[in-house]
This record gives structure tokens, C-alpha cells and sequence, in this order.
């Protein structure tokens, strides 16, 4: 490989890396505070893509999607949490279950609502241009993903490192029932943090959409299924997880997928299956010892 | 039959277990007894392999069991009955038996049913704890001494030759208590038993010998009558109710 | 009920069971027969499944990678061995079954709960990759068309009629298989390992491996499901091993109820009806079933966790102890 060509798909990877963690983030989060592995959450990201194709359709922003997509995901999880998953507050495995009922039905209206055809979004103007950067021509937009992962990680680092929000967060990680018994209305922060997962899984729908379309089958792959990765193999839980995770893996995937063309889906699996046994809980992340 | 040897248990900066020795004759009953946090739990747990010891070692009948795991103890002749009760919550009492029936003759028989002389085997041992009558009922819905007996019956089962009972009598009534201790005093004296007790009726009721261990070490060991006597078994449990004859 | 008449209402059941088509002609079409044949392939997936959900207390949703490697393995042997022989193709599907769980089985079997269940997630996932990219051996994205006809003793099975027999013949002994795998012993050591491994391992039984063993089991009964899903439409979609499929075994075992013998079977009449029947109900433009089979299943897990077997029990009781 020339190294033009590699540069070029070290810039992919990065910026594969940064789309992946907006949308693991979400999932990694919610997996933190509720001990729930939030099988929807593909279901949310694809929701949120089809959300941006009608407000793009309708109001010709883009800007406006990246606002309303990640706004309607965010409602829909604080309307969910409490009317589906509070009922089965500590059945943890019963919760996952419930999550993958929620994914069969939001996709499925979702076909019924924008149809069953591949539809695409473009760039926002200002965006939809190219570079020239070492040895090629590169996409703009591909760098913008590559700066608001960057910004939103660092954004996130600041709310959970330095704001009160934060600071219930990584108490919520480590121990969500002692922080009800110090008197943290504990519903309202599960449903803020169901819904806060669901609108990066929107936001990451959004921004993702001009490069990787909006299809049916999408909350699959890439939406669950890499995020289940990222997650796992950075960590479940917290925030320098889900960061070391899309690090790891978006680079590798699109390496992968230049090296090995036909095997690197499964090379990735691989991966997974292996952190899974050797540290189930991820490279970097935590989990509460739970029931 | 059992040899303990320096046995220390250290969880993150607390010694739960400071160096304990202890050794148990063949068909000899052992009581253990101590203050809540002596250790006593702590000892059991790495008796049944359940814990790994820090340090030190466990012998039963002559052989190093101390890497072996709890599967593997069963399988050598030790019975564990739990502290907090752990059974089979949704199948039946007999079942519950069953399955350490069966534990010896190997769970791969797979498309017979259960033969008649396993369930014979399973009832005779239900009645000997006292709950014949009771085989169908599911191990949740028995009321809690019911449910010892059963824990009791279901370590029978296993045809143990050492028993580690943790706090067999907790929680029961008098009625039940006194039911249970008799029980345990019949059984046989080819079984080696340990039994960790709080209720001093019952320890002197069953025990050849008495350990007492406070703060992770032994402080005191002897007969049932000389532990009696003891000051510092005295001081240890000041406030306790203690029977002194 | 006594035995005898049990035993006897059982076997005219089955019978019954295996006739359909014969005895069903003046009143239903042949879409009934269909329907009917690829209900009893799910079920029989199901209740393979429920021997690690609702038995061993494992919850899988990589169940399916079983089930595709059977299809395939069935439509592979019969297309490179040139043979239609059912021996050969289905005793293929069943191998590669058995084979595949063992090598997944040994990775798996000692997580539990959630982690397991990502874990089953993940490796199934490996497995559908490999379909769906590995061309040359699975026909990839296209799948694998023009899976032989099954033939035995001189029969072509290929025919509709005789092609729900198989089905119906295979299912009535996988399901006795599993119920008498329920009955003994080794079923009740299964359970005892649902219920308290802990204890499990007090007792000196070798938990790991029970695990494993019923793993392997499922395994092969999914791999047999998934030769006679091949074939029956004569192709294999390299989305039978997906994910989708693992959940909608899953689904099925579930709403029918886990841990019963006739939960998968029962949950296997329903999903069959509201992914097939329903849609003929409703406007063509209208095409829901799928998430119709999600507001059941969310329904179920919300309020009749035990499902449709449990809420016939739980009524059997009240009007029993009334």
C-alpha cells in the first residue's frame, strides 16, 4: 500500500472512530448507570437518520436535522424508560429483552412510515466539498465527523468530569441504588440517562447518514452490531471506554476491511468473542456487581 | 480426616483469617464458635473451596484439597449446608434431594426417568429430616425452617463423610431448633462434622470438641466443658448470653 | 388423566400431526400445509432453543448460526457430493451442528446472563459474516439456490405433500427427544444448574460441562431445523444464521413459554400466525407484522413473563382452587 493510500484510510478509520463513538457512547452510558445492554439502540440510530431525511426533505437543513434528530430520539427515551423498562426495574436480563421487542417495532415502522428502499442524504453545503491533503483529494465531511467526535468526547469529558450532572453519572456507575438511598430521584436520572443515550444514538444516525447512507438493515449493521463492539471491547460503562474502543476499532475495521476484504467482518467478531472471555468487561470499563 | 494448617484469609486490607490451625478426628463433631467477624464463615468457605485461602493448607482424610475446587471436594465426601439457604427454588423438595442423589451415580443418563431406588433413596432421607409428606412441594413455597431441613437433607444426600454445617439452626424457632439438633446428634458417627453455631444450647448439645476463634485466630480449643470455663471465651463474648453451669 | 389415555391422545395427536395434508384437503388450501410445515421447522428450532433458555437457564441469541450452518451444510453436501441421499445431507446438517457448538460451546459456556448473551450475540455474528462474505462456498449475499431434493429409500420428498411428512416426522421425534431429555436425570441436572450453579457445583457435579453438552444438543437439533428449512424452499439465505433469526427463536420460546415442552411449540403456532396470517388481514399497503410480533413480545415479558403455557397454568389453578 502506498502511503498515500494509507493516510487516506488512517483518516477513514479516524473518522469511522469518531462516528462510532457517538453512537456507542450512548449505549456504553446507559449499560453504566442501568446495567442494561440496550439492544434498541440500532434501532434509535436508524430512527434518528430517518428523522434528518424527512427534516432535510422539508426544510433543506441539514443543521436542523443534526438538532431535531437527536431532540425526537432524546423524547422518545425519556418516554420509554418509564412506560416500558421502570416496570422491570432489576430484572436486568428481562430489560435487555424488552429492548430487542421496542427494536422489532421501531423498525418495522420505520419501513412502513419511509419505505423499504435505500434512500441517501448528502452533506450539508460548506461541507460536501473536498480537500487536498497529502497525495489525494479528501472528503470534508469525513474531517468534520472526525472534529465533532472530538469535540463531543471532549464535551463529554467536561459534563462528567467537572458538572454535577457528571458527577451523578460516575456515581450512578458505580452504585444507581446508593444514590437513591442518598436521596437522588433516581426514576428522573434513569429516564435523563435512557434518553440522553437515545439521542447520541440519534445524533450518530444524523451525521452518519451522508456516509453511510439510510437503508433498511442499518440498525443492524453498522448500528447494534458495531456499537456492541466498540462497547465491549473498549469497555462497558464509561466514557474513556467507549473513546478507547471507537479508537481501537474504527481504524481496524477500515484496515481491515482494505487487508482482508471478505474476512475482516468476521475478524472483528473475532476480536470481540475474544475480549469477552478475557476481560468481559472490556479493556477499560466497569461494571457493578448486579443481580 | 481434616487437617487445617495456618490458614489465613486477607480480603483487599482486612485479615479475616490470621493464621488458623485446627484438625478434626474421623467421626469427631466440632463445634466453632466466635463473635460476628471472628472468621468462622470466612473458614468454611475455604473448607467447602469456595474461597481460595491466602495462605496455609487443607487436608482431608491425608489428601491436599486446598487448590481443588468445590465440585471436586463434593466429589472426595464434603457436604456444605450455606448460611443463607440455597436450594433449588422451583423444583420440588424431592427433586432437590434427587439431584444430590444423583450427583454420585453421574448426570448423564439421559433418557431414562429417574430409577425407583434413587427416589426411594431421595424420601428416606426427606423423612429423616422430618419432612416427609412434603416431597412434591416446591423448595420456595416451604416455610424457612422447612427449607434447613432441607438443606440439611439435601447435604445427607450426598452421602458426605465430612459435613460443614454454617449456622444450621439460624433463624428457627425452638421447636425447630431442638428438632434439628436432635437430628444432627443421630447421625451417624462415621461423619465427620464441623458445625459453626451461635446458639451455645445446641453447641453443647453436639459438640465432642470446641473451637473458638475471635478476630481470625483460635483463642481457645477444647472440650465443651473446658471452653465453658474459659476467662478469655468469657471476655470475648461479653454481653452475649453465655450458659454458665 | 391416566397414563394410558395420555399416551394414547399423544400418539393420535401425532398422527394426526404427520397426516395433515391428507386428512386437512377438503377444507384448507395448500397454503395451510405450508404454513403448518414451516410453523413445526421453528418450533422444532425453538424447542431446541428452550433446552438452553428455558432449561439450562442460558440465554442465547446466537441460536441461529446453528440453524443457518445446518441449511448450508444440507444444500453444500448435496451439491458437492452430487447425492440427494437424506441420510447423507441431513446426517451433514446435524454434524456440522454438533461440531459448531462444540467450538462455540467451549468459548461461551462458562459466562452467564447478560455477558453470555452478548458473547452468543457476537460469535453468531461471526458465523453470519462468514456466510454472507464467503462466496465461493455459500453462494454470500446471494445464497445458496437449487438445494437437492431430499430422497430416502427411493422417495423424492420434494413434493409438498411428502415434504411436510419429513418435516412433521422430524419434529415428533425431536420433540420426543426433548421430552425425554426433560424427564431425566440429565434434565434435571440442567435445571438445577438454572436454578443454583453455585449449589451445583457443592453437590460435585461438573457444571461447565452439563453446559456444554446441552449446548452441543441444541445445537444439532437447530442444524437438523435448518437442513429441513433448505429444504423445503429449496434455498439457503445467508440470513438464516442472522441475528434476526436467533431473536425471533428467542421470541417464539418466550411467548410460548420457557421451559416448557409445549411453550416453543405453542409460540411457534403464534408467531408463525402474525408473521403469515395477520398480513393477509390487513391491507397490502399495511405491512406491520413484524412489529406486531414486538408489541406482543413486549407484552409478554411485561406481563406474562412466563408466557402463554404460564397464563394456561395460572388459569387451570384459579379455576381449579376455586
Amino acid at each position: 500500500m502506498s502511503p498515500e493510500l494509507v493516510f487516506q484510510q488512517a483518516l477513514n478509520g479516524l473518522s469511522f472512530g469518531a462516528l462510532l463513538f457517538i453512537l456507542a457512547s450512548g449505549l456504553s452510558l446507559v449499560f453504566g448507570m442501568m446495567d442494561v445492554v440496550n439492544l434498541a439502540h440500532g434501532a434509535f440510530y436508524m430512527l434518528g437518520a430517518y428523522v434528518a431525511l424527512s427534516v432535510v426533505q422539508s426544510t433543506g437543513s441539514f443543521w436542523l436535522a443534526m438538532l431535531a434528530a437527536p431532540l425526537a430520539l432524546g423524547l422518545l427515551g425519556f418516554v420509554l424508560e418509564p412506560l416500558l423498562l421502570r416496570r422491570l426495574r432489576g430484572r436486568h436480563l428481562d430489560q435487555v429483552l424488552l429492548t430487542i421487542g421496542v427494536s422489532l417495532v421501531i423498525v418495522d415502522v420505520i419501513g412502513q412510515v419511509w419505505g423499504r428502499e435505500v434512500r441517501s442524504l448528502s452533506a450539508p453545503a460548506g461541507l460536501d466539498g473536498s480537500v487536498t491533503l497529502i497525495g489525494g483529494v479528501y472528503p470534508v465531511y469525513r474531517l468534520f465527523v472526525m472534529a465533532f467526535g472530538v469535540a463531543l468526547a471532549a464535551a463529554m469529558a467536561v459534563v462528567y468530569r467537572r458538572t454535577r450532572v457528571g458527577m451523578l453519572i460516575r456515581a450512578g456507575v458505580q452504585d444507581a441504588e446508593m444514590l437513591g438511598a442518598l436521596g437522588v430521584n433516581t426514576n428522573r436520572l434513569f429516564a435523563s440517562t435512557f434518553a440522553t443515550g437515545a439521542a447520541l444514538a440519534g445524533l450518530a444516525g444524523v451525521i452518519a447518514a451522508p456516509v453511510f447512507g439510510v437503508q433498511p438493515g442499518m440498525d443492524t449493521d453498522p448500528g447494534l452490531l458495531y456499537s456492541l463492539v466498540v462497547v465491549v471491547v473498549g469497555g462497558l460503562g464509561t466514557l474513556s471506554g467507549a473513546v478507547a474502543g471507537s479508537v481501537l476499532v474504527g481504524p481496524a475495521d477500515t484496515f481491515g476491511k482494505v487487508l482482508f476484504q471478505d474476512v475482516a467482518l468476521a475478524v472483528i467478531f473475532a476480536i470481540v468473542a475474544l475480549v469477552l472471555l478475557l476481560k468481559p468487561t472490556g479493556l477499560l470499563g466497569r461494571i457493578r456487581i448486579a443481580r | 480426616m481434616i487437617e487445617v494448617r495456618e490458614l489465613r484469609r486477607v480480603f483487599g486490607g482486612v485479615v479475616a483469617l490470621d493464621g488458623v490451625t485446627l484438625t478434626l478426628a474421623e467421626g469427631e463433631r466440632r463445634a466453632v464458635i466466635g463473635p460476628n467477624g471472628a472468621g468462622k464463615t470466612t473458614m468454611i468457605n475455604m473448607l467447602a473451596g469456595e474461597t481460595a485461602p491466602t495462605a496455609g493448607t487443607i487436608r482431608l482424610a491425608g489428601r491436599d484439597i486446598t487448590r481443588m475446587r468445590p465440585w471436586q471436594r463434593a466429589r472426595l465426601g464434603l457436604a456444605h449446608v450455606y448460611q443463607r439457604t440455597e436450594l433449588f427454588a422451583s423444583l420440588s423438595a424431592r427433586d432437590n434431594v434427587g439431584l444430590a442423589v444423583a450427583a454420585h451415580r453421574g448426570p448423564y443418563r439421559v433418557f431414562r426417568a429417574v430409577p425407583r431406588a434413587e427416589y426411594a433413596e431421595g424420601e428416606a432421607v426427606l423423612g429423616r429430616v422430618g419432612l416427609a409428606g412434603r416431597e412434591s412441594v416446591a423448595a420456595r413455597d416451604l416455610s424457612h425452617g422447612e427449607r434447613r431441613q432441607l438443606e440439611l437433607a439435601v447435604a445427607l444426600a450426598q452421602r458426605p463423610r465430612v459435613l460443614l454445617l454454617d449456622e444450621p439452626t439460624a433463624g428457627m424457632s425452638p421447636l425447630e431448633t431442638a428438632r434439628i439438633t436432635e437430628l444432627i446428634a443421630g447421625l451417624d458417627r462415621t461423619l465427620t462434622i464441623l458445625i459453626v453455631e451461635h446458639d451455645m444450647d445446641v453447641v453443647f448439645r453436639l459438640a465432642d470438641r470446641v473451637t473458638v476463634l475471635h478476630e481470625g485466630r483460635v483463642i481457645a480449643d477444647g472440650t465443651a466443658a473446658d471452653v465453658r470455663g474459659d476467662m478469655r471465651v468469657h471476655d470475648v463474648y461479653l454481653g452475649k448470653a453465655v450458659t454458665v453451669a | 388423566m391416566r397414563p394410558l389415555l395420555r399416551w394414547a391422545l399423544v400418539a393420535a395427536a401425532a398422527v394426526a400431526l404427520v397426516t395433515f395434508p391428507y386428512w386437512s384437503a377438503p377444507w384448507v388450501s395448500r397454503f395451510a400445509t405450508t404454513l403448518v410445515r414451516d410453523a413445526l421447522i421453528l418450533a422444532m428450532f425453538a424447542l431446541s432453543l428452550d433446552l438452553l433458555v428455558g432449561r439450562a437457564g442460558m440465554p442465547s441469541l446466537g441460536h441461529a448460526a446453528f440453524f443457518g450452518a445446518g441449511a448450508y451444510a444440507a444444500g453444500i453436501t448435496g451439491q458437492r457430493l452430487g447425492t440427494d441421499q437424506l441420510p447423507v445431507t441431513l446426517g451433514a446438517a446435524a454434524l456440522v451442528g454438533a461440531l459448531l457448538a462444540v467450538v462455540i460451546g467451549v468459548l461461551v459456556v462458562r459466562s452467564e446472563g447478560i455477558f453470555f448473551l452478548m458473547l452468543t450475540l457476537a460469535l453468531a455474528q461471526i458465523v453470519f459474516a462468514i456466510a454472507f462474505q464467503w462466496t465461493a462456498l455459500t453462494g454470500g449475499s446471494n445464497g445458496l439456490s437449487g438445494v437437492g431434493r431430499p430422497v430416502l429409500a427411493g422417495i423424492d420428498f420434494s413434493a409438498p405433500d411428502l415434504m411436510y411428512v419429513l418435516v412433521a416426522v422430524t419434529f415428533v421425534l425431536a420433540a420426543l427427544v426433548i421430552w425425554g431429555l426433560a424427564r431425566s436425570p440429565y434434565g434435571r441436572a440442567l435445571s438445577g444448574v438454572r436454578e443454583n450453579e453455585r449449589r451445583m457445583r457443592a453437590l460435585g457435579y461438573d457444571t461447565a460441562r452439563l453446559r456444554l453438552s446441552a449446548f452441543v444438543i441444541a445445537g444439532t437439533i437447530a442444524g437438523i431445523a435448518g437442513a429441513l428449512s433448505a429444504y423445503s424452499t429449496r434455498f439457503v439465505s445467508a440470513q438464516d444464521a442472522g441475528l434476526a433469526n436467533s431473536v425471533r427463536a428467542f421470541v417464539t420460546v418466550l411467548v410460548g413459554g420457557a421451559g416448557t415442552l409445549g411453550g416453543p411449540i405453542v409460540g411457534s403456532a403464534l408467531v408463525s400466525l402474525i408473521e403469515r396470517v395477520v398480513p393477509s388481514l390487513l391491507p397490502t399497503d399495511l405491512r406491520i407484522s413484524e412489529a406486531i410480533l414486538g408489541l406482543v413480545f413486549i407484552g409478554f415479558v411485561l406481563f406474562a413473563r412466563q408466557g402463554m403455557v404460564g397464563l394456561g397454568r395460572s388459569a387451570y389453578y384459579r379455576v381449579q382452587h376455586r
